[in-house]
């Protein structure tokens, strides 16, 4: 069931009315809530249901031991817990998503080295959302050992941070803090939230079904078929993919804040325009932000207090192991892992010219607009992420070494044209680009922004929103790019 | 909550009024279409007044020249088929359409593996080209039902269009020579590089035989003849194909045109476009021995 089907429409407005019926008693409503996740996850896979309660429960407890131990001041043990914790995160993500990859990597290398060693790959199926809800798993025991928070009292709010039905999927990856305050205080019924959060996810579903989705059809059509397409278009549609991965995820994510904001929940932001930046540590910084967070704080940073004593170079290392796990967080895969490196790469320069910790902002002119020496350097930025995911996209290195190969040889033939799909998406493009110019350098002006109410016209642009989403979506093509890590 | 209901309604009321007029908008500029696209479907469900008509789908579209049916036989002739791998859903709800306003003397369909099989490349959702036509007969109001979006369609007229808006808005600039009449030609000659005959493996539909027999059922009502016929491939299948419409027709007692393995444009790359669309000098040989055909 995915958030933009009819079918959790309706499951939706079921958990809505329920859930403000019991709105006075708090713990009913988190029993409800957590109900309604399990049902919710258990649509995806009833097995990695039970995984998912059982990884909660030992999750749950590990924290009342770190705390245990920390209030008897045994540090020692304390830790052992929390790399307890860790180990198990770490270990189910690497059983379901790197074990064959892993095996089957040692195996090729070995019999490259001689050595005669086979692997027969297990049949195990991803649990969707797993790299999501291990990540709150492990924030939560490192977060109590830190002592940045204290041990959750209640099982069913702790359960509700990590099954919260609207971010399991896809993130984004809440941090258990914010979520845990809210969860142990009644949600009360609030139009300005409902009507707020419904804004977002009608923006939502316009990013992922009409720009996406539409995008998709023609990114999917030259790549799925590389060998048939001249370089120009193939750089065509390479160019447009930042653009619907973007409105994919970027969709998805406003639609998941969207829901949790109509159930009274404030979870993280997940992306701020992120291809309005100067450098690579900008766009970091804005896209995907609460992955991007999350490996700041538990994996950069204690890498570079770590290695603080060899100066840049412990920076360099610290951040190229962070950008490394960023891409093979993304799943067991070459291509994933020379991602990682490849924007890891891109810090170097950053670090060594010592823009690393500056935030650079970008100059306006006299009316507002960025400057022009702004505009080429964004520019620049956006042809870095395209080859960036570029490479994400290839299904393996040899697919991305075709691909760049017949880029560099096949300079006869022309665009291929859909003209019908790219004059949809790039009506829906303007209007993206006209939000996000706004957000971004006009935010003065009260033009019908979607995250803005503007009483009296909320209506209207509701209203304008829905004919818009009808008459440019596309209706077959639900799945999500991101469902997939 | 009295106020979020107020502000729901206001919603449903703006939705409803909006949608409505933009739905009507785009419904003109559908009409008013010179493109190839909305321009044929638009005058096959509207507009034709022709005795006979070719159904079918786009083997139909570039192989039959009603100009020279209208010639030959004396009559006159329209080509409604469309291309897009369209099946019987979309080919019953546009019969209906037709006879809703009028009873052409002959029909000839062109049938097509994906009228009688499962196609997974051609399904119900083939039926959603009718969506401007929804309400227009009960037997396109039958197949949009069918197709999953009946109800979206009636729920919204902005739906029925959606995705076409560039097309719509540049319609006007399209370039439908109307002399043609439904027939569009095909230039360029077949390479045969690699090519093998196209194989339909898949499970018989019995839903899509019934409305195979609907249709016939429906023309024999109203004293249409019908026509099954089956234009040439440039390389030909080992199977019996065309076994399901062969019998059929025997068992309705309606003429069947079988030219599937016809030795004249069998292995001519020079008659065919692709390997299944004659080019316009393979469409003008094939429409004269059709037409004689239908003479005697």
């Amino acid at each position: 069931m995915v958030v933009n089907s009819l079918a959790f429409l309706w499951f939706f407005l079921f958990v809505m009315v329920v859930y403000y019926l019991c709105q006075t008693k708090k713990e009913v409503q988190n029993v409800f809530l957590l109900a309604c996740s399990y049902w919710f996850y258990s649509q995806v896979d009833i097995k990695m249901t039970v995984l998912l309660i059982i990884l909660t429960l030992i999750f749950w407890l590990l924290g009342k031991g770190i705390h245990h131990f920390m209030e008897k001041e045994d540090e020692r043990k304390a830790g052992l817990m929390a790399s307890l914790g860790v180990t198990i995160g770490i270990g189910a993500l690497f059983y379901f998503k790197y074990l064959n990859f892993f095996a089957e990597s040692v195996a090729t290398f070995a019999s490259f080295l001689g050595f005669h060693m086979s692997w027969t790959a297990l049949h195990l199926v991803v649990p969707i959302g797993l790299s999501f809800f291990t990540f709150k798993l492990m924030s939560y025991v490192l977060d109590i050992h830190h002592g940045k928070i204290l041990p959750e009292g209640n099982i069913v709010s702790f359960a509700n941070y990590i099954a919260f039905f609207p971010t399991i999927l896809s993130g984004p990856i809440d941090r258990p803090k914010p979520f845990l305050i809210q969860a142990n205080v009644a949600r009360l019924f609030n139009s300005d939230q409902l009507m707020t959060g419904f804004r977002r996810v009608l923006w939502g579903m316009f990013l992922k079904m009409c720009i996406a989705d539409r995008l998709d059809i023609y990114v999917s059509a030259v790549w799925n078929n590389y060998e048939h397409h001249s370089a120009i278009s193939i750089l065509f549609a390479s160019l447009l993919y930042p653009l619907q991965m973007y409105a994919d995820f970027g969709g998805y994510s406003e639609m998941a804040i969207g829901v949790a904001l109509m159930l009274g929940f404030k979870v993280a932001e997940n992306f701020k325009r992120p291809f309005f930046v100067l450098d690579i540590a900008g766009y970091w910084s804005r896209w995907h932000m609460t992955l991007t967070s999350w490996l700041t704080d538990y994996v950069f940073l204690p890498l570079n207090i770590k290695f603080r004593d060899w100066g840049v170079y412990g920076t360099i290392f610290a951040i190229m192991l962070n950008m490394t796990f960023i891409g093979l967080w993304h799943g067991a895969n070459w291509t994933f892992l020379l991602f990682g490196i490849y924007h890891g790469l891109w810090y170097i320069p950053l670090m060594v010219g010592g823009g690393f910790f500056k935030k650079r902002k970008i100059k306006v002119n006299a009316h507002g607009w960025p400057k022009q020496q702004y505009v080429w350097k964004m520019i620049g930025i956006y042809l870095v992420v395209t080859f960036g995911l570029m490479l994400f996209h290839s299904a393996t290195i040899g697919e991305f070494w075709h691909i760049c190969e017949r880029i560099a040889t096949h300079w006869q033939g022309g665009l291929f044209t859909d003209m019908s799909t790219m004059a949809n998406a790039a009506i829906c493009l303007i209007a993206l680009i006209y939000v996000d110019i706004q957000e971004e350098w006009f935010p003065k002006y009260q033009l019908p922004l979607p995250h803005q109410i503007n009483r009296w016209r909320w209506e209207l642009t509701v209203a304008v929103e829905i004919v818009c989403i009808l008459l440019f979506g596309v209706f077959d093509n639900n799945q999500f790019i991101y469902f997939q890590f | 909550m009295k106020k979020l209901l107020l502000h729901i309604f206001i919603v449903a009321c703006l939705f409803f009024i909006i949608d409505r007029i933009t739905g009507l908008g785009l419904g003109f500029l559908y009409r008013q279409s010179n493109a190839t696209d909305e321009y044929k479907i638009s005058y096959s469900n509207e507009s034709t007044r022709d005795s006979l008509l070719f159904m079918g789908s786009s083997r139909c579209l570039h192989h039959y020249i009603p100009s020279i049916f209208e010639k030959g036989l004396g009559t006159t002739c329209y080509n409604t088929a469309d291309w897009g791998i369209k099946n019987i859903y979309f080919h019953y709800g546009l019969l209906g359409n037709i006879l809703s306003r009028y009873t052409p003397k002959t029909i000839i369909f062109e049938v097509h593996p994906c009228d009688f099989q499962n196609t997974p490349f051609s399904g119900k959702e083939r039926a959603g080209s009718l969506a401007p036509y929804c309400g227009m007969s009960k037997e396109c109001d039958e197949m949009l039902k069918l197709s999953g979006n009946f109800w979206s369609y009636k729920l919204s007229w902005v739906y029925r269009y959606t995705g076409s808006l560039p097309n719509l808005i540049t319609g006007k600039l399209g370039s439908m020579d109307r002399n043609l009449k439904g027939w569009k030609p095909l230039d360029g000659v077949l390479d045969t590089t690699g090519i093998k005959a196209e194989e339909y493996p898949f499970p018989i539909d019995q839903e899509r035989i019934d409305l195979l027999e609907r249709f016939i059922n429906d023309c024999k009502q109203k004293n249409i003849q019908l026509s099954l016929i089956v234009s040439p491939m440039y390389l030909c299948s080992k199977e019996d194909v065309y076994k399901i419409p062969r019998e059929l027709a025997a068992k309705h007692r309606l003429s069947f045109i079988d030219h599937y393995r016809d030795s004249t444009f069998v292995g001519h790359p020079e008659l065919f476009y692709d390997l299944g669309h004659l080019n316009r000098k393979g469409a003008e040989i094939y429409s004269r021995m059709v037409c004689e055909e239908l003479k005697r």
